[in-house]
């Protein structure tokens, strides 16, 4: 049980950490280029850390894997029409 | 009676939308697969006609902007004054340099105090025939009002430097309408400057240059060995007018409305995740699918990017 927390907290506070480091990374350039980059690699991340946990968790499932697909390409259509819309990209 | 049967069915809707049920197969609906897709479809056709019709209707949906020199200085200036330092002055050959500066970065599609051909800011200026001993540079893009460009200036170290420098006495704008990489963008070029000789003759030793870097330039400045000039150059570049402000009011403020749509959009899906997880956790229901927290975290990173990237940016 003890395991399984520690397990958790683990896998929380790395995404906490690939998140954040991606926003630092983001925030400090102003290459719009490299922002639209890190926010893809991030989202890329994001899927494979998901799919990862659940394959250690052994309840990896198709429907999962679409499922973070699916929220990583909402969140990078909204950034990338957003910057096309502000003229900032 | 038929309000109230109305009102049934909208709950009826809302929950069946966001409460993890039986109806739903505990998992809000929402947050099914074939909604995801439906609103990322419906997000990118709602782009592509934003888009469109920024295009060709650019009086109704267009970038809002209302910025001008006299705006500028005058916020400067005000803050200049808060500080005791004195006051600039509007001059027509750093606003021709900025203009000119302006349309390089347009023609040459960049954004940056150095041009891909190495050209650097000071090469405009003194083109434009200011034979400075102290100058500097700001840019801006994105913004829609001077107020916001001052701000954003008066938050970077930099850029506060350069706008506060007792070594300018000097300044021009431009402000410009534009595209840069396809799409339509407002640039705010600040030429910062000092033809003081005499204060220059006590650095004449030095010819120090600032240019920090190329992406990560925060407001540029140059130090140069004093040329007394003994008569104003003769080849003053003319200064357009309209380069000294842009009001631009579309009907509708592009930014804004998209902003507001992926804003609301991304709320809604942070909201749905939420109250999903907090649901299941306490009927303690068991089912496969991915880590809320997870998607929680991922779209709290989106909301704050794009509130930053939302805004406009300077270097």
């Amino acid at each position: 049980m003890l395991g399984k927390i520690s397990g958790y907290i683990i896998y929380y506070m790395s995404l906490v950490v690939i998140l954040s480091l991606s926003f630092v990374l983001a925030y400090s350039s102003t290459d719009r280029g490299f922002q639209v980059g890190v926010a893809a690699v991030t989202t890329f991340f994001y899927v494979l850390w998901g799919i990862l946990h659940h394959l250690l968790n052994h309840d990896l499932d198709t429907k999962i894997v679409i499922e973070y697909v699916l929220i990583g390409a909402f969140g990078l259509t909204i950034i990338f029409f957003l910057l096309s819309a502000s003229g900032n990209y | 009676m038929e309000e109230m049967k109305k009102i049934k069915k909208i709950k009826k809707f809302l929950s069946h939308l966001f409460i993890p049920k039986e109806s739903n197969n505990h998992r809000a609906k929402i947050l099914h697969h074939g909604n995801l897709l439906l609103t990322i479809v419906f997000l990118l056709l709602a782009s592509f006609f934003i888009q469109t019709v920024k295009e060709k209707y650019s009086a109704v949906l267009g970038i809002r902007a209302d910025i001008s020199a006299d705006q500028l200085l005058s916020l400067t200036n005000k803050e200049r004054q808060s500080i005791g330092v004195g006051s600039l002055v509007l001059n027509d050959k750093l606003s021709a340099a900025a203009y000119a500066k302006a349309q390089d970065m347009f023609t040459y599609n960049y954004w940056a105090h150095n041009s891909p051909a190495g050209k650097t800011p000071w090469v405009f200026i003194k083109a434009a025939g200011y034979s400075y001993v102290y100058a500097g540079e700001n840019l801006a893009r994105g913004f829609t009002t001077a107020e916001d460009v001052v701000r954003a200036w008066m938050a970077s170290p930099d850029h506060r430097a350069n706008m506060l420098s007792s070594n300018y006495r000097d300044v021009g704008f431009a402000i410009q309408i534009g595209n840069l990489n396809g799409e339509e963008t407002v640039l705010i070029v600040e030429e910062l400057g000092n033809l003081n000789a005499p204060f220059a003759r006590s650095i004449k030793t030095q010819e120090v240059q600032k240019v920090q870097g190329t992406q990560k330039v925060q407001g540029t400045q140059e130090v140069q060995e004093a040329k007394i000039p003994e008569e104003a150059p003769k080849d003053v570049v003319a200064v357009p007018k309209n380069i000294q402000a842009v009001h631009n009011k579309p009907f509708i403020n592009v930014l804004a409305l998209s902003s507001n749509i992926y804003f609301i959009f991304i709320v809604v899906f942070i909201f749905a995740f939420t109250l999903d997880m907090i649901i299941i956790r306490k009927k303690k229901v068991m089912r496969f699918v991915g880590h809320n927290v997870d998607h929680i975290l991922y779209l709290l990173l989106v909301l704050i990017l794009i509130s930053i990237w939302g805004k406009g940016m300077i270097i």
